[in-house]
Parts: structure tokens; C-alpha cells; sequence
């Protein structure tokens, strides 16, 4: 049985919450936050048939043609559901943690229209089923994390847009180009169809290639990896609530989860690596995850080292895609999930460092595990994730990793792992040394930059519980991964599913 | 045809001929009109005497009297208030530009006349024989070159104004005076004058306005009243 | 190509009900605009309500073509046959028209109402009938007569309409256009003077059969393409479209770039397509032409400072995508599939940009009354106080942009896809170019309308319709994209 309905319900809860706050007055705050939550809420609902529906072993499917020869589809397909689910939770976090860091800001409308319709984009991104729906969810989440980066109207925020405007439309375009050799060159091309492209390797080799650069260049902008990562680290600017998107969801995420899709789905894995172009796909995501931590620990703001902590974790990604074996994808698809909540919760305790104590450098932390404990715990639990070190998720995706390198006999890359952990751990435990170890404001020695007392406990509720939870998820992702639908068991589910068909 | 026919036409021709150089060329801008007047005067004989009597009869109303009242209003006879008259076309262009205009007129008179040839394949052997054609052609040369030159206002509409009838002459000459041709020439003379009125109501309102008798130079409109 | 406008003997006879249909389509326009003069409405209700009838013979018009795919009609008057066709093609551009002029209609009062225009106000109604009623008939018209009168009619109209707001600076730019306009137009009687004295004959399906390719085919071809391509504002002959843009009212300017321009290109592709069929050079030429188009166009929306030469300078740049498309059309050597695909893009362009275009100066026009100023620095936090207008710019620009999921995104999918196939890279990369460059400048308007720091002005409150109509528009090109499939479909039942 095909419940077509079910796809579709969950891509337009959060399209006409965006449609309904746009019709609302600024005013509305207590309308506007009931909605989002109802939404957010419902969309989970949703997301959790879904995934019950796949494992029961159903695809849900819905579609109408929109031109000869090309549809819109909608497909629920285990892939999908987990890039769904991650979506949908980190979506409920972030808007309850949004609607307590704007508190009394302007332009709130317009923030939770976009942000609304960038949650929609990205779980139409997670559900399109060929390229062309993919294509103008791709689009939309573009147009409509713009407005995010720039919300806060500064030359800064005006300019940082700008560059992601000219990154990420560019990257459009490529996209576009490579969709379009692709239709031409085999009609439609479902992500669910069984068969590759593997028929026309031996009449258009070179084509197939050309294409396959086009689609993971255009692809890989988003994905932050390196020389196309310069938008990044500006799109900081932008509020933390959004940047915690940005960085650990939507974004990136959407990138790296197109190159998935394009290297498993449409390619085939084992295409790829008969086109030899997952060699070199390890080899940039390597010198990715290298440069980006390399460049974390220069910096000596909070936010920005993080972003650069990101581009460099979301290319563990693709890396794992490219060594070709189940362990491999299953660390991927892992780190997909887990480097999302964990991401996502060094971005709340950033932004809530910078509310309540007016915290923006790494060298004002001094001492502020005293102040804020539960921020600081959370902080901990992400960094020390971050580094991969057991209970936390991190480790789990790094030790597959590991494992699929070693079988895949490519020992250099357990060298770029090993590298990067310790990398890692030098940008990761100077801060946590700070936090803990150091004499700061809370002893009485100097003091914060600017401080407020925004609620009973140590910073306002919105802004904390959210946290926590995401700081408690990534624990648990790593201490309970044997368990059923936990992050690692749908991941098994999927590689298993690629490679054992 | 019978020859002494021809002559009437050779006549005919040569009067439109004459007529429409003087009033493209003449700065005096009142004689210029007087001169259109004229010329389309003789457009309504060549059309009576080609048969189209119902031609005629809209070429005397749209053409003489209501097209000429229009340029007499843009002139500013019919206002007796202080408000300016125009008598004289006092600007003087560049040589250059006036040669760029004259090869514009002959490469056309070329094209032009080339698919006449192959139209009417008889005109190659006696161009001659059909005089209100070459008429025509050489008129819509005249008045495309004088159209892209001049820079006064009321001398491009004059200019328009021939470039069309020299068309009508040319559609007449080629296509003969059928109803589907009659058809079309009629529909041209009301859009020409429907045309020149509202050229003419502009022109006064310039005039008013600003004082603005010809369009910018670089062919930007002047930006004066924010 | 021919059968494509539906230029050959259709089987069915038209029903009294269509007659009908047609005769109010064509006539009522007029008929309520000469009415609308006399007693201007002040409110949209009345133009709404009088509107309806209107939009109803469309909506006959289209059910009977989507029955019988072809419909013809002849009248015989003093020796002078008239015929008219209704195909699917020109069934959705005569909705287009109709849509749009109605909207254009309901936003004009809420216009005369807030800029005080005077005595000159009134006017604009039997102008807008008049134009929309010649519209309806150049999509429908056969012959070569029709055509002219109707294409001198709108022309005539659409230069009265631009002058209306009586601004010097606008009075300049219209003097240009007429005069551009009456010569363009002589050309294009000379061009039909030579296929009359020629072939003998003026209707369309009679002269595709005789037509030959030869001396004469051509140069009618030419003259007939440069007195269109003038009145389309085809580069290079665009140098008039933005000054006379720039001083008009909003809901002229609308209704020109949406659709006068579309109806000088439809005319040119139609009567090409009949002298020029399979012809290299001449489509190659204009392809040429109309990337120059994307880029200088692009390149000039960039550079203004204006918000309505910004709107006016992005429609050269969007006809440069059709222009493009010319080869694939009218060239030799082009599979069925890439032509049928080339086909469907341009039209799906073409009504998508008319949407889209609407929407823009509307919304555009709004900001512009709304703050008071017309340059891009006034619009600065207009983000906050103006949001639904700037909405509205930014659902229409992603129309113009190409962007997923519009109209101009599907047109454009369909048009690359052709030119993949018939490999004109170069194309290709206008396109593409396109895409981006227009991005380029449509971000200039949303980097200073996001601009927080700028002192607050005084604001002017719209009328409370006034931005629902362009959003309404701008929706339709919007859901068009997605939605192609049904009037693809239409156009496609009409052929092979």
C-alpha cells in the first residue's frame, strides 16, 4: 500500500507554517511560536511513521509529472528518512532555542518565515527521488537561507551574504549544467532504481566523468570542502540559532547528502570507483579535513573556529563514502547524524556563551564552567565528541572509519584520521582548559564582557533545554548505538541495504 | 498602358519627387509644411489616376487636411497666446554624420531596389516604364536618410510622414490596387495620421514644457524635471 | 513549424457559444475601456465585476480548443478576407493577456487614487482597452492586414499609455518610441508590400504553402525583422525601452513589458517561420544577437542606480533567452525531440517572464510609491517595513533568475536539454551566464532592502489590493513551473 500522502504532509507542514507566519502580523508572538512548535512537533510525528513504514519494509511514493519526460517525485527510502529525522529533530531544537535568542529582536517574522522554508527545502532534499526534485529543493534552501545570513541588516551580514550568494548560485549553475548532460544522456533517472549507469560506461566514459565533476562540484560547495569552502566561515555573521543550522543541518548537510546520493544512488558505488573518481574524491576530502582543522586552531574567536571544525568534520563524510566498503558507508552515514547533534550543540553553548555573558573570544572563557556548568558540560560532550573519544557518538564514526580504511587497504588514510583526531584535540581541550581549569570572572578575576542574568538558572530556558537535549542525543547516540533505530543501526540498515541487495 | 498615360505619370512623379525633396530639405519650417501639403495633394492624383478613387478620397481627408492641420497645430499657428512658434530649423549637423546618414540612404535605395527586381523582373529591362515606382523608391531613401538626420523634431515627423507615403507609393507600385493592397494602404494612412497627431500634441507639449524642440543628443532624453 | 501555429484546415466547425466567446474577447475590452472613460471607476469592485465576462470567454475559448485543438474563422469584407485561428498556443497567450490586463485593470485605480494624476487619469482606460483588445487579435490573426492593424493599434495604444503620466522626461522617451515605432511599423508594410506584390496574397496558411525560398523571401524577412525587432526592444535595438519605462505608470509599464514587447516577437517568430523555414544564418544571427543580449542587458541592470530601469534593463536580458532559442527553432538540422523540447521552453518562457515581469513592476512600483524614491539606496529597510512588496519582488525575481521551482526554471531545463542535444554549447553558456548575471543584480535590490542602518523614512500606506494583485501574478509564474505540464500538454495535442 502506497501512502503518497505521508511524504507530502511532512514537506508541507513546514511549508505552510512559512506560509501561515508570513500571513501573520509581526505581533504574533505568541501565534507564531505556538505554530512553529505545533509544526515542529507534527513534522516529527511524521517522520517517525515514516521511518516505521520503511522498516516495515514500504517505500512511500508521490509524484506528478511536471514536463514529458520529467516528474516530481517525493520517495521515502531509508536514506532519506535518516537525513528526514535529523532534520526534523535538530528543527524542533533549534526553533525553540531561536525563539528564546530573539527574544524582543526585530524582523522576527521574516526570520521564522525563511527558517521554516529552509527546514522545508532540507527535508525535500532528503526525500526528492531524482535529481531534478532535488534540484529545486537544492535551489530553494539557497534562496532561502539568504535572508538568515544577512538578518541582522550589517555591512558585515550584507557582505558575508554576498559571498554565499556567489559560492552557492554558481555552484547552482554547475549543478544545473550536470543535471541537464545527465537527462539528456539517460532520460530520468530515479535514486531508487536498481540498475546504475553502469550500461553507458563503455560509450561515454569521458561524459560520465565530466558529469560525475559537475554534480560533486556543484554538490561540494555547499559541503564546504576545500577550495570551495569560503562561504563558510563568513556566513558566522548570521545568528546562532542559524549558524547551529547552517553548520550542523541544513547547509552542509544538504551537500554532503547530495554526494551521497549521487555516488549510491545514481552512479552506483560501484561505478564510481570504476570511473576512479572516489580516489580522488578521499584525497579532497583528506586535504579538506586536514586544512580546515589546521585553520581552526588559528583562530581565536569562538564561532569561527567552529565553523572551521565543521568544514573539516563534514568531509569525514564524504571521505567515508569514498573508501568502497560497508564499514565505510556505515561510518558516513553515522557521522551524518551524530556530527549533527553534536555540532549543533557546540553552536547552542556558543550562542549562549555570547548572550548571557557577552562571550566572543576563545581568550574570554576563562573560568565560565563556573558560571554556566550546564552549558559547559553540554560544550564538553561535543568537544570531546568532536575529538572522537569514547562514549560520545564521534567516537563510533571515527572507529568505522578506521576499520573500513583498514579494509579498504588504504592505510594513508587511518594516517589523515589519526591526524585530524589529534588536530582536533588541540583546538578542542585548550578551550575546555579555559573552561574548567582557569581562574576567570566567576572567581572574581576581571570580568565578562557583558553580562546579563536572562533567567533563573544559569542563562534563559529556551535557550538551555534545547542544549542539553542535543548534548544528551549525542551521548546517547554513542552509549546506546547497539540499540534498534539508534543513528548506527539505521546506518547499518542502509550501507546493508546498498551493498547486500 | 497607353504612352501618353505615361507621361501623365512621368509628370506625377516627378512632382512628388520634387515636392517631397523640398520639404524634407527646406529649414524654413512653415514653407516645409506648405510643401508636404502639396505633395500630398499630388499623392491623391496619382491614386485617382491609378484607379483607386476611394484611395484618393481618404488620401485627401487623413493625408491633406487632417495630417496637415496636425502639422500646423505642432507649428503653433492655431495658438494665438504667447507661446512659441517654431519657423525655422536653426541646428547644423556635423558632416560627419550627415555622410553617415547618406550611405544609410543608399544602401537602402540599394536593398529596396533589388527586391523591386525581383518583384517586377520587367523592371530590369525599362526601368522607366514604371515611374511612380522609382518614384517610391528613390522618395523612402530621401526620407529615411532625412528621418536619421534631422534632429528637429517636427522635420522627423515631416520625414515619417513622406518615408510613408513613399511606401504607399511602393506597395501600390508593386502589389497594384487591389483590395487586399487598398486595404492596407488605408489602415497605413489612418496610423500615420493617428501617428503624426500624436507626435504634433507631443511636440506643442515639449515646447511647453521645456522648450525642447529636438531629442537629446546622445539619444538619452534630457533628465530636467525630477 | 507551421502546423505549430495552427496554420492548417481545421476539421471542426466553431459553436455558437465560441463565436460568442470570441466576439467578447475581442470587443469587450474596448468596448468596457471607451465606458470606463466615460465614468471612471474609483474602486477595484466595479473593474472586477466588469472584468468577469472577459475572463470567461477565455475560459470558453480554452475548453473548446481543448476539445477540437483548432478552430478558424473567415470573413470576406469588400474583396478583403479576414481570418482568425485559435489554437492552444495562442488560447494561453490570449489567457495571458487577459489575466494580466486584468490585473493591470484592478491595480489602476488604487494608482490614480494615491498619485493624484489628474485629468489625465481617465485616459488611461480606453487606452488599455484598446490594447488588450489588439493584443487578443494578434494572437489570433492569419493574415497579414489583421495583423498590421492590430500590431499599429497596440502600438499606438501602448505609446499613449506611456505618455499619460506627462512628466517631461516621459514625454522625451515617448516621442522616441512613437517615432522608433511608426517607422518600425513602415518597415513592416514594406516587408508585406514585397510578399503582396510577390506571392498576391496575405493570408498565412496560404503563403506557407507558395513561399519559396529566394531573393525576396529574405528581404521581406529582413524588413519585417527589423521593424519587429525595433518594436520588441530586440538588442540592439533596446536603447528606448528604459527611459520610456522609467517615467510610467506602474500598471503601464506592467502591461508593456509583460506583453507588448511578447507580441512583436510572437509576430516575428510566426512570420519567420513562414518566409524562413530551415534557414541557417538568419536565426544565427539573432541567437548571436541575443546573447549579446543577456550579457549587455545583465550588465546594465548591474550598473543602474534606478529600481525601474533595473526591472526595464532585465527584460532585454530575458529576450535575450528567447532570441537563443531561434536556431533551435527555425534552424535546419534539428532533431524533432530538441525542437519539439525548444518548442515548449520558449513559450513556457515567454508566459513565465509575462507573469513574472507584471509582478515585478508592480511590486517594484509599490516600493517606488510606498518610499517615495525610485533609486536602489531608497530602498534601504524596506525589509522591515515593507515586507509583502519586497515579498513580491522576490517571488517574481526568482521567475527571472531561473531559479527552481518557476516558470523560467522549467523553460529553462526544456531549453537546455534541446541544446544539449543539438549541441550548441554556446547557448549553453548564455544561458548559464544569464542565470547568473541576473542573479547578480536582482541581489543588488535585496542587499540594500536588508540594509538596517539606514535612517527610517516616511512611509506611504498602500492601497490594501495593490500587493496581493502583483502577488497573485508573481504566484502564477511561480506555480507555472511546477503546473507546466498542463498547458505543455495542450500545445502538444495540436500536432504530431
Amino acid at each position: 500500500m502506497n501512502a503518497a500522502w505521508l511524504p507530502l504532509t511532512a514537506l508541507a507542514t513546514s511549508l505552510l507554517v512559512t506560509v501561515v507566519i508570513f500571513a501573520l502580523p509581526e505581533e504574533a508572538r505568541k501565534a507564531r511560536t505556538i505554530i512553529n512548535l505545533l509544526a515542529a512537533v507534527a513534522k516529527i510525528v511524521l517522520v517517525i511513521l515514516m521511518v516505521r513504514r520503511v522498516a516495515a519494509g514500504h517505500e512511500d511514493v508521490f509524484s506528478f509529472q511536471v514536463v514529458g519526460g520529467i516528474d516530481f517525485v517525493l520517495r521515502a527510502d531509508a536514506l532519506g528518512v535518516m537525513f528526514a529525522g535529523l532534520s526534523s529533530l535538530l528543527w524542533l531544537c533549534t526553533t525553540i532555542y531561536a525563539i528564546g535568542y530573539l527574544e524582543g529582536s526585530a524582523n522576527r517574522k521574516r526570520f521564522f518565515g525563511f527558517f521554516s522554508l529552509c527546514v522545508a527545502s532540507t527535508l525535500g532534499i532528503a526525500l526528492s527521488d531524482n535529481l531534478f526534485t532535488f534540484l529545486i529543493f537544492y535551489e530553494m534552501l539557497t534562496l532561502s537561507t539568504y535572508p538568515l545570513v544577512v538578518h541582522s541588516g550589517t555591512d558585515k551580514a550584507l557582505n558575508a551574504g554576498r559571498v554565499y550568494l556567489r559560492y552557492t548560485l554558481t555552484a547552482g549553475v554547475v549543478l544545473l549544467l550536470g543535471t541537464v548532460l545527465l537527462y539528456s544522456l539517460t532520460g530520468e533517472h530515479s535514486f531508487s532504481s536498481e540498475e546504475g549507469l553502469g550500461d553507458y560506461l563503455n560509450d561515454h566514459r569521458g561524459l560520465l566523468t565530466l558529469i560525475f565533476a559537475l554534480l560533486v562540484g556543484g554538490l561540494a560547495v555547499k559541503a564546504a570542502m576545500v577550495p570551495l569552502h569560503g562561504w563558510l566561515p563568513r556566513a558566522m555573521v548570521a545568528p546562532a540559532p542559524v549558524s547551529a543550522l547552517l553548520h550542523a543541518v541544513a547547509v552542509v548537510k544538504a551537500g554532503a547528502f547530495g554526494i551521497l546520493r549521487v555516488i549510491y544512488d545514481l552512479y552506483g558505488i560501484e561505478l564510481s570507483v570504476e570511473l576512479g573518481v572516489t580516489t580522488v574524491l578521499a584525497v579532497a576530502a583528506s586535504i579538506t579535513i586536514i586544512y580546515g582543522s589546521l585553520r581552526a586552531i588559528a583562530q581565536t574567536e569562538l564561532k569561527p573556529r567552529l565553523a572551521f571544525s565543521t568544514i573539516s568534520q563534514v568531509s569525514y563524510v564524504i571521505l567515508g563514502v569514498s573508501l568502497f566498503g560497508p564499514f565505510g558507508t556505515i561510518g558516513a552515514l553515522a557521522h551524518l547524524l551524530h556530527q549533527g547533534l553534536m555540532k549543533v550543540t557546540l553552536f547552542f553553548c556558543a550562542g549562549n556563551y555570547a548572550e548571557e555573558l557577552g562571550i566572543h573570544r576563545i581568550d574570554e572563557m576563562d573560568g565560565a564552567g563556573k558560571r554556566m556548568p550546564l552549558t559547559s558540560i553540554a560544550f564538553t560532550v561535543g568537544a570531546l565528541g568532536m575529538i572522537g573519544l569514547p562514549p560520545v557518538a564521534g567516537f563510533i564514526t571515527k572507529w568505522y572509519l578506521g576499520i573500513g580504511a583498514i579494509q579498504a587497504e588504504m592505510y594513508w588514510v587511518v594516517v589523515v584520521l589519526v591526524a585530524s583526531s589529534t588536530l582536533n584535540a588541540m583546538y578542542f581541550l585548550p578551550i575546555l582548559h579555559r573552561l574548567w581549569f582557569r581562574l576567570g570572572p566567576a572567581h572574581g578575576k576581571g570580568q565578562w564582557p557583558k553580562e546579563q542574568r536572562l533567567g533563573r538558572l544559569e542563562t534563559h530556558g529556551w535557550l538551555l533545554w534545547p542544549m542539553v537535549f542535543t548534548a544528551l542525543a549525542s551521548l546517547g547516540a554513542g552509549l546506546l548505538a547497539g540499540m534498534p533505530f539508534s543513528p548506527l543501526d539505521w546506518a547499518t540498515r542502509v550501507a546493508i541495504g546498498e551493498y547486500l541487495p | 498602358m497607353i504612352a501618353s498615360f505615361d507621361a501623365i505619370e512621368t509628370l506625377l512623379a516627378l512632382c512628388l519627387t520634387v515636392a517631397a525633396l523640398a520639404c524634407l530639405f527646406d529649414r524654413h519650417l512653415v514653407r516645409a509644411c506648405c510643401f508636404f501639403i502639396a505633395f500630398a495633394f499630388t499623392m491623391t492624383l496619382a491614386w485617382w489616376l491609378l484607379g483607386a478613387p476611394w484611395l484618393a478620397a481618404a488620401e485627401l481627408l487623413l493625408g491633406v487636411v487632417l495630417t496637415g492641420l496636425c502639422f500646423f497645430y505642432a507649428l503653433g499657428i492655431f495658438s494665438p497666446d504667447a507661446s512659441p512658434k517654431l519657423m525655422r530649423d536653426s541646428l547644423h549637423e556635423p558632416w560627419s554624420r550627415a555622410v553617415a546618414r547618406l550611405v544609410l540612404a543608399l544602401g537602402w535605395f540599394v536593398m529596396v531596389g533589388a527586391a523591386i527586381r525581383y518583384v517586377i523582373a520587367e523592371m530590369v529591362y525599362s526601368p522607366t516604364e514604371h515611374p511612380l515606382l522609382l518614384a517610391g523608391i528613390i522618395i523612402i531613401a530621401c526620407a529615411l536618410g532625412a528621418f536619421a538626420l534631422h534632429r528637429h523634431l517636427l522635420r522627423r515627423l515631416l520625414a515619417f510622414n513622406i518615408l510613408g507615403s513613399g511606401v504607399f507609393m511602393l506597395l501600390a507600385g508593386v502589389a497594384g490596387t487591389s483590395p487586399a493592397a487598398q486595404a492596407l494602404i488605408t489602415v497605413g494612412l489612418c496610423i500615420a495620421w493617428l501617428g503624426s497627431m500624436l507626435a504634433a500634441l507631443l511636440i506643442r507639449q515639449l515646447l511647453h514644457l521645456e522648450g525642447v524642440e529636438v531629442l537629446g543628443h546622445d539619444g538619452e532624453p534630457k533628465e530636467q524635471a525630477k | 513549424m507551421i502546423w505549430r501555429f495552427g496554420l492548417f484546415d481545421s476539421t471542426f466547425e466553431p459553436l455558437v457559444t465560441t463565436h460568442w466567446a470570441l466576439v467578447i474577447a475581442l470587443c469587450l475590452p474596448l468596448i468596457l475601456g471607451l465606458l470606463a472613460a466615460l465614468l471612471p471607476p474609483k474602486k477595484a469592485w466595479p473593474v472586477a465585476l466588469a472584468g468577469v465576462p472577459v475572463l470567461a470567454s477565455g475560459v470558453v475559448l480554452l475548453v473548446a480548443v481543448a476539445q477540437v485543438q483548432l478552430l478558424q474563422w473567415q470573413w470576406e469584407i469588400l474583396g478583403v478576407s479576414i481570418a482568425l485561428r485559435l489554437n492552444a498556443l495562442s488560447v494561453l497567450l490570449l489567457l495571458m493577456t487577459q489575466w494580466i490586463g486584468f490585473a493591470a485593470a484592478l491595480y489602476t485605480p488604487g494608482q490614480l487614487r494615491l498619485t493624484a494624476t489628474g485629468p489625465l487619469g481617465r485616459w488611461l482606460w480606453p487606452l488599455m482597452g484598446v490594447l488588450i483588445s489588439a493584443l487578443s487579435l494578434i494572437w489570433l490573426a492569419t493574415d497579414l492586414l489583421t495583423l498590421y492593424i492590430a500590431l499599429e493599434l497596440m502600438g499606438l495604444a501602448a505609446v499613449g499609455m506611456l505618455l499619460l503620466s506627462g512628466k517631461a522626461a516621459a514625454l522625451l522617451a515617448g516621442t522616441r518610441y512613437l517615432l522608433l515605432a511608426l517607422v518600425g511599423s513602415l518597415a513592416y508594410l514594406l516587408g508585406v508590400a514585397l510578399i503582396l506584390g510577390h506571392w498576391g496574397r496575405l493570408d498565412l496558411q496560404g503563403l506557407a504553402e507558395v513561399v519559396e525560398l529566394g531573393p525576396v523571401a529574405w528581404i521581406a524577412a529582413a524588413l519585417i525583422g527589423a521593424g519587429l525587432a525595433l518594436k520588441a526592444a530586440l538588442f540592439p535595438l533596446h536603447g528606448w525601452l528604459s527611459p520610456v519605462h522609467g517615467n510610467a505608470w506602474t500598471p503601464v509599464s506592467a502591461l508593456h513589458a509583460a506583453l507588448v514587447i511578447k507580441a512583436s516577437l510572437f509576430m516575428l517568430l510566426q512570420l519567420w517561420s513562414i518566409l524562413l523555414p530551415d534557414t541557417f544564418y538568419a536565426p544565427r544571427l539573432i541567437a548571436w544577437l541575443g546573447m549579446l543580449a543577456i550579457v549587455w542587458g545583465g550588465l546594465l541592470a548591474w550598473r543602474t542606480d534606478s529600481l525601474k530601469t533595473l526591472v526595464a534593463s532585465s527584460t532585454v536580458a530575458q529576450l535575450g533567452y528567447l532570441m537563443v532559442v531561434f536556431p533551435l527553432l527555425l534552424g535546419p538540422d534539428i532533431e524533432l525531440l530538441a525542437r519539439s523540447l525548444a518548442w515548449e521552453g520558449f513559450w513556457l518562457q515567454l508566459m513565465g517572464h509575462a507573469f513574472a515581469k507584471a509582478a515585478m513592476f508592480m511590486a517594484a512600483g509599490n516600493l517606488i510609491l510606498a518610499t517615495g524614491e525610485s533609486t536602489l539606496k531608497g530602498l534601504a529597510g524596506s525589509s522591515r517595513r515593507l515586507p509583502l512588496s519586497l515579498l513580491v519582488f522576490g517571488i517574481a525575481s526568482i521567475t527571472l533568475m531561473g531559479l527552481p521551482p518557476s516558470a523560467g526554471f522549467t523553460a529553462k531545463w526544456l531549453l537546455l536539454q534541446a541544446m544539449v542535444m543539438s549541441q550548441q554549447w554556446w547557448a549553453v553558456a548564455a544561458l548559464l551566464i544569464g542565470t547568473l548575471l541576473s542573479a547578480a543584480y536582482i541581489f543588488r535590490v535585496f542587499r540594500y532592502s536588508f540594509d538596517e542602518t539606514a535612517p527610517r523614512h516616511h512611509y506611504q500606506p498602500l492601497a490594501p489590493g495593490m500587493d496581493l494583485i502583483a502577488l497573485t501574478l508573481a504566484l502564477i509564474a511561480l506555480v507555472l513551473g511546477l503546473l507546466a505540464h498542463f498547458p505543455l500538454e495542450l500545445m502538444h495535442g495540436g500536432g504530431v
